[in-house]
C-alpha cells in the first residue's frame, strides 16, 4: 500500500477515534464519505471498512471508560437489546423504504436534539436515599472530583425509541451515538459523562454482528480495514483521556455543535450533494 | 474481579493483539506477505466485542445479579438470532 493512502487512512481512523471517543460516536459519519470520496472505495467496501474502524474505536474508548466506570455496561446492554432488534426489523424492511427519507428523519432527530442540549441544561435525577432501585448508578467525575449518582429514568419508552434508533441506524449506516446519546442524556436523564461513554461501549456491540458478516463473506479490504483501525484505537485512546478532563457543560456544548455538523453533513447525503 | 474490570480486560487483551497483529500484517504487506495475519488480527478486533459481553454475562453470574444476567442473556440470544439471519 502506498505510503501516503497509508497515512491519509490511519489520519481519517485517528480523527474519527477521537471524536469517537469524546462523544460516544461511532465515526461512521467520517468514515464512509470519507472511504468513498477520497480513497474512491465502492459503497460496499466503504461500509465494511468503517464498521471495523468503528469496532476499533468502541474497544479501545472501553477499555478506559468500562474500566474507570464510565460506561453504564448493565443499561448498554439493554438498550442494546432492542436496538438489535431494530436492526434486524430495518434489514427486512430496508427494502420498501427510500433511503433519503430515513435520512431526512435522522437529520430532523438529530437537529432536534442538538436544540435541546444546548437550549436545556442536563437534568440529573439522584436516587433518594432508601432507593435501591436496579437503575441507579453512580460513577466519578474526574474533571470536577464529584461523585455522581443518578437514576435512569423513562427505561421502557428508551428503549422503544431505541428499535427505531437501531432501524434508522441499519438502514441509513449512520445513527448509533448521535441519536443513542441525546436519548440517554436528555430522555433517560443519564449523565452525558456516563452516557456518552456508555454508547461508546454499545456501538462496538452493534457493528460487530454486520461486521462479521462483511468479513465472512470476504468483503473487507483487508490493509484499508487494518489501517483505519490502528488509526481508530490510537485516535479513541487519546479520546478517552479529553473526555475523562472536560466539564459536562462544555461536554454538552461541544456534542452539540457536533450533532450540527452530522445532521447537515447527512442531510447534503440525503439530497444528493454529497 | 468486578464486572467493569474483568470486561475491559478482555476487551484490552483482544483489542491489544488485533491491533499487533494488524501493525505486523501491514509491515509484512510491504514484502508482498501478511494476509493470513491480517485476517486474523481483524478477526481477533471484530469479536472483541462479543467477546466482552460474554464475559460481562459470566461475572453478572457470578454476581448472582439475575435481572441482569437475564438481560445479557436475553442479548446474546438476539446476536445469534441476527447473525444466522444475516449469514442466510
Amino acid at each position: 500500500m502506498e505510503a501516503l493512502i497509508l497515512a491519509g487512512l490511519l489520519f481519517t481512523g485517528s480523527a474519527a477515534g477521537i471524536l469517537g471517543a469524546l462523544f460516544g460516536l461511532g465515526g461512521g459519519f467520517i468514515f464512509v464519505p470519507v472511504l468513498m470520496l477520497v480513497f474512491g472505495l465502492a459503497p460496499t467496501e466503504a461500509v465494511a471498512v468503517s464498521l471495523i474502524g468503528i469496532i476499533a474505536g468502541s474497544v479501545g474508548a472501553s477499555t478506559v471508560f468500562v474500566d474507570k466506570g464510565l460506561s453504564n455496561i448493565r443499561l448498554g446492554l439493554l438498550m442494546e437489546i432492542t436496538t438489535a432488534a431494530g436492526a434486524i426489523m430495518g434489514a427486512i424492511v430496508a427494502g420498501f423504504l427510500e433511503e433519503w427519507i430515513l435520512m431526512c428523519i435522522f437529520s430532523v432527530i438529530v437537529f432536534y436534539s442538538a436544540l435541546r442540549m444546548i437550549l436545556n441544561p442536563e437534568k440529573v435525577i439522584p436516587p433518594s436515599e432508601d432507593d435501591d432501585s436496579r437503575f441507579s448508578f453512580e460513577y466519578n467525575d474526574e474533571a470536577n472530583g464529584e461523585h455522581v449518582r443518578y437514576k435512569v429514568e423513562n427505561v421502557k419508552s428508551g428503549m422503544a425509541l431505541c428499535t427505531v434508533a437501531g432501524m434508522i441506524s441499519s438502514m441509513t449506516g449512520v445513527g448509533g451515538g448521535a441519536v443513542k446519546v441525546p436519548l440517554m442524556n436528555i430522555y433517560m436523564h443519564v449523565p452525558i459523562k456516563a452516557a456518552s461513554p456508555t454508547s461508546s461501549y454499545m456501538i462496538g456491540i452493534t457493528a460487530f454482528s454486520g461486521a462479521i458478516t462483511y468479513f465472512i463473506a470476504g468483503q473487507v479490504l483487508l490493509e484499508y480495514a487494518a489501517a483505519i483501525a490502528i488509526g481508530a484505537f490510537a485516535g479513541s485512546i487519546v479520546g478517552t483521556s479529553l473526555a475523562r478532563k472536560l466539564h459536562t457543560k462544555h461536554l454538552r456544548k461541544y456534542f452539540s455543535i457536533l450533532l450540527i455538523i452530522v445532521a447537515t453533513l447527512v442531510l447534503l447525503q440525503a439530497g444528493g450533494i454529497l | 474481579m468486578n464486572l467493569n474490570h474483568a470486561t475491559a480486560l478482555t476487551l484490552r487483551i483482544f483489542v491489544v493483539i488485533g491491533i499487533a497483529m494488524m501493525v505486523a500484517g501491514l509491515a509484512m504487506s510491504l514484502m508482498d506477505m501478511g494476509d493470513a495475519v491480517l485476517y486474523a488480527g481483524i478477526l481477533v478486533l471484530i469479536v472483541s466485542p462479543f467477546a466482552g459481553v460474554i464475559v460481562t454475562f459470566i461475572a453478572l453470574v457470578q454476581e448472582k445479579d439475575w435481572y441482569w444476567v437475564t438481560i445479557a442473556a436475553i442479548l446474546l440470544a438476539i446476536t445469534a438470532v441476527g447473525l444466522g439471519i444475516a449469514m442466510l
